[in-house]
């Protein structure tokens, strides 16, 4: 049997070993690469929001080389059905000439499942999506299917390009893990895009993870301690998003009308733990929660009117939310004077 | 338990310097506290001689020992130490969370992992201190009362005022006029005027005597209601000042354009001076924002005029019953109510003297003209109190019509009395389309445009008619008149 240090160590190994595969490919945006790594380590489900021509989709595919694990890709359109991705029951005949139903499996039958521009497929279709995410498992005809392990499923969206589009619900929002914001590349990035994709040689992505080992390190992921005291921080930190909340910050008082939902804290808990582990540690620190809070409550906080009105940054507000919770806690106090 | 031991000993140590960085706090503090105690004792140096000193020093070090002994006794909870370990050397939680599962049997392989690995960081750490100091906002000003102790304590004491200086009994003040003289029993004679019973009036008296309908000489011989208005009014007469430089009250009457006129004064009238009280007290006011105890003193006035012989003392006794359940709302409108009655007396007395409104003028010479053999439509009839004239809708009740439904009322349509409020305003075209433009009315024009300009005058003094638009509603009655 291994020992936990060696089992660590492996698991720090193949993640690094994953990032460098995809950064053969993607330039830049290693902290949207390693968020989504964590995601995927966590059990999650990602949502990627940019302009187009970032690199989201060439992210998610080149995850999906880098790993023995089926891929498939939906992009999402208005006339998009549910049956379109979850599959239909066809009839077929057999080679006796009888006839009978056969299930015919949509693309979410994939361990990574791109959807790309989710918000263009009607909320219908958007919903067919709920159940798999959730419950990794998809009902058709009132039998249940369950998906490939590990489900893992990358979404895009365009924030700017609303027009025609079906902004996501609440609901399945929360149901992903993390939204990243893929911002715009610097200059030195863009100069070695440039040098890396007009050239005729194109690098190419091993594959350096099976499902199996996956589904071996999620485990090992769910047993790295957490002190009592970083859970309250997390705490804290989602009760603070709440402004019903009576020790709730002004900030959300003021522009705040929903807070985020315990899997916001299941996010930042499940996420801290992966990073820790990544970076060779054995416990979760109020540092890691700190980095994975905007990732992790961006899209589970709706802000008010005023909040709309005055264009307030969900991420600034999750910064000082942050910063009140650790305060709330003894974290943030100086020991003699308490 | 020796893995939680070595974790333990670097939560001793910082719960150690914690303790240290205490007592240096609250010590502070409480040499502060003390040094401020320690003036007491040095500026009544005098009685306690010899003492006042080592008092003062005793004082201080006792605030600082009392300070010290209460931080040293705070407690300090392992877990905070720890956390505060972890963020000083930069161990990541590790000490944290590696301390809490050392006691727990559930740690799992990871726990065990997480402890060595606390346990083996923890062993390479370089003992320093991590608690840094925090001089506290008194321990700033510490100089400020020590400076003050030692000034005190080389200064010669400070004199105390003996117990014979607050001795006002009569025979010390005897003994001080024979000491004076001559020059002081002038004084003393001067200052016992006022000890006689001289009863001013009282402001209401004043006001409200002279307003007497017998326009007897109530105030005769009281000359301070010739200076009521001016800087003198609150002074003595100073028979000294008299003699070096004669009377300032006797200057002021040889200037007789600077005295106010009594006779255009308006205590001359009972109901322009309630009226004026009432108008400063809402000046600008909503009705919440009025104090009802200056309300209640107006509202009893009224109550105390009305038994003299108005018809408004039932409205006023309302009101004060209003306010005394809290119904402001009512309560003014109740004082509105007394308003109108004595205006309306006050109307038929100036009447009774030939001083009558232009607009009874009017409907006089209107009813002689109509006795002539002129026809009396229904606008020329005069009015009762509270009715008047609607375009179209003959005798009323009600001047100003039925209040209508406010359109698209909400909150944020008021706006702050006295200005119009922020963004778009709305407007609607007067200009009749249609059938209706074309249909002559069966209404005089001069009728019509009397009653609404008399509702928007009405509107504008007792309305929140933003100011900004009293020009323009005025220039727009003004175009009306001329067309």
């Amino acid at each position: 049997m291994k020992s936990q240090e060696s089992r660590v160590q492996e698991f720090v190994a193949a993640f690094e070993g994953l990032r460098a595969e995809v950064e053969k490919i993607i330039v830049g945006h290693r902290e949207i690469i390693n968020h989504v790594l964590i995601g995927m380590f966590a059990g999650g489900h990602v949502l990627l929001e940019g302009v187009p021509g970032l690199g989201k989709t060439l992210l998610v595919k080149t995850l999906a080389e880098g790993l023995e694990l089926s891929f498939s890709r939906i992009q999402f359109t208005p006339d998009l059905m549910p049956a379109d991705i979850i599959g239909t029951n066809m009839i077929v005949e057999d080679a006796e000439g009888r006839k009978h139903f056969q299930f015919q499996h949509g693309p979410i039958f994939a361990h990574i499942l791109l959807a790309d521009e989710i918000n263009r497929a009607t909320p219908k279709t958007q919903s067919a999506l709920l159940e798999g995410m959730q419950e990794s498992f998809v009902t058709v005809g009132g039998m249940s299917r369950p998906l490939p392990a590990p489900f893992f499923v990358l979404a895009t969206q365009n924030p700017i390009e609303m027009e025609g589009t079906y902004p996501l619900p609440e609901a399945q929002l929360d149901r992903f893990l993390f939204k990243l914001r893929v911002r715009y590349p610097a200059i030195e990035e863009l100069n070695r895009i440039i040098d890396r994709t007009t050239h005729s040689a194109q690098a190419a992505v091993a594959r350096v993870m099976s499902s199996a080992q996956v589904l071996t390190f999620r485990e090992l992921i769910r047993e790295v301690p957490i002190a009592s005291a970083v859970r309250d921080v997390v705490s804290t930190i989602v009760m603070a998003t709440h402004p019903q909340w009576e020790h709730a910050p002004d900030v959300s008082k003021r522009f705040v009308r929903y807070g985020a939902s315990p899997r916001g804290a299941q996010a930042l808990v499940l996420g801290g733990k992966v990073r820790a582990l990544a970076e060779g540690r054995y416990n979760v620190s109020v540092e890691d929660l700190r980095a994975l809070a905007g990732p992790a409550l961006r899209h589970r906080i709706i802000l008010n009117f005023e909040g709309e009105a005055e264009g307030v940054d969900v991420d600034t507000l999750i910064g000082q939310i942050v910063d009140s919770a650790e305060s709330l806690t003894t974290q943030g106090k100086e020991l003699f004077v308490r | 338990m020796s893995e939680a031991d070595a974790l333990g000993r670097l939560v001793r140590q910082v719960v150690s310097q914690v303790r240290w960085r205490r007592v240096e706090h609250y010590g502070m503090r409480g040499a502060f506290y003390g040094a401020l105690a320690a003036v007491i004792p040095l500026v009544v140096k005098g009685p306690l001689a010899a003492w006042a000193i080592p008092l003062g020093v005793a004082l201080v070090i006792a605030g600082a020992l009392a300070g010290a002994l209460f931080g040293a006794m705070k407690s300090v909870a392992p877990v905070d130490a720890a956390r505060l370990a972890d963020r000083s050397f930069g161990l990541a939680d590790r000490v944290t969370t590696a301390l809490e599962y050392a006691g727990r049997p559930d740690r799992g392989p990871l726990g065990e992992a997480l402890i060595a690995d606390a346990i083996e960081r923890v062993s390479r750490l370089e003992s320093r201190q991590i608690v840094r100091r925090v001089v506290p906002r008194e321990a700033r000003f510490l100089p400020f009362p020590l400076a003050l102790a030692v000034v005190l304590a080389l200064a010669p004491p400070v004199p105390i005022p003996s117990s014979r200086a607050f001795n006002l009994s009569r025979s010390a003040e005897q003994e001080e006029a024979t000491e004076r003289g001559d020059t002081a029993m002038l004084d003393e004679k001067s200052r016992a005027t006022p000890k006689d019973d001289l009863k001013r009036p009282s402001f209401e008296e004043r006001d409200f005597a002279q307003a007497s309908r017998s326009g007897a000489s109530a105030t005769a011989g009281d000359l301070s209601a010739i200076f009521k208005d001016t800087s003198l009014a609150s002074q003595r007469p100073d028979f000294n000042s008299f003699l070096k430089k004669g009377d300032d009250r006797l200057k002021l009457l040889e200037q007789a354009d600077r005295l106010p006129d009594l006779q255009s004064d308006f205590t001359t009238s009972q109901y322009k001076m309630v009226f004026k009280k009432s108008k400063e007290l809402r000046s600008g006011l909503r009705p919440d924002q009025i104090s009802p105890q200056k309300l209640k003193e107006l509202l009893e006035e009224m109550e105390r005029l009305g038994r003299k012989g108005g018809s408004w003392g039932a409205d006023a006794a309302e009101g004060m019953e209003a306010l005394e359940y809290g119904q402001q709302d009512k309560a003014l409108e109740a004082m509105e109510r007394a308003l109108g009655k004595m205006r309306a007396m006050e109307e038929r007395d100036r009447s009774g003297k030939g001083l009558r409104g232009g607009r009874e003028n009017e409907r006089g010479s209107r009813s002689r003209e109509g006795s002539r053999g002129g026809g009396m439509g229904p606008e020329d009839q005069d009015f009762g109190e509270g009715e008047g004239l609607l375009p179209g809708r003959g005798r009323s009740p009600s001047p100003k019509g039925e209040a209508s439904q406010r359109l698209r009322a909400a909150p944020y349509d008021v706006g702050v009395e006295g200005e119009s409020r922020r963004g778009r305003k709305d407007s609607y075209d007067t200009n009749m389309t249609g059938r209706g433009g074309k249909m002559d009315s069966r209404l005089q024009y001069l009728g019509v445009i009397g009653q609404y300009r008399k509702i928007m005058e009405d509107a504008i003094t007792r309305e929140q008619v933003p100011r900004d638009y009293h020009s323009q509603i005025k220039d727009y009655f003004q175009a009306l008149d001329e067309r």
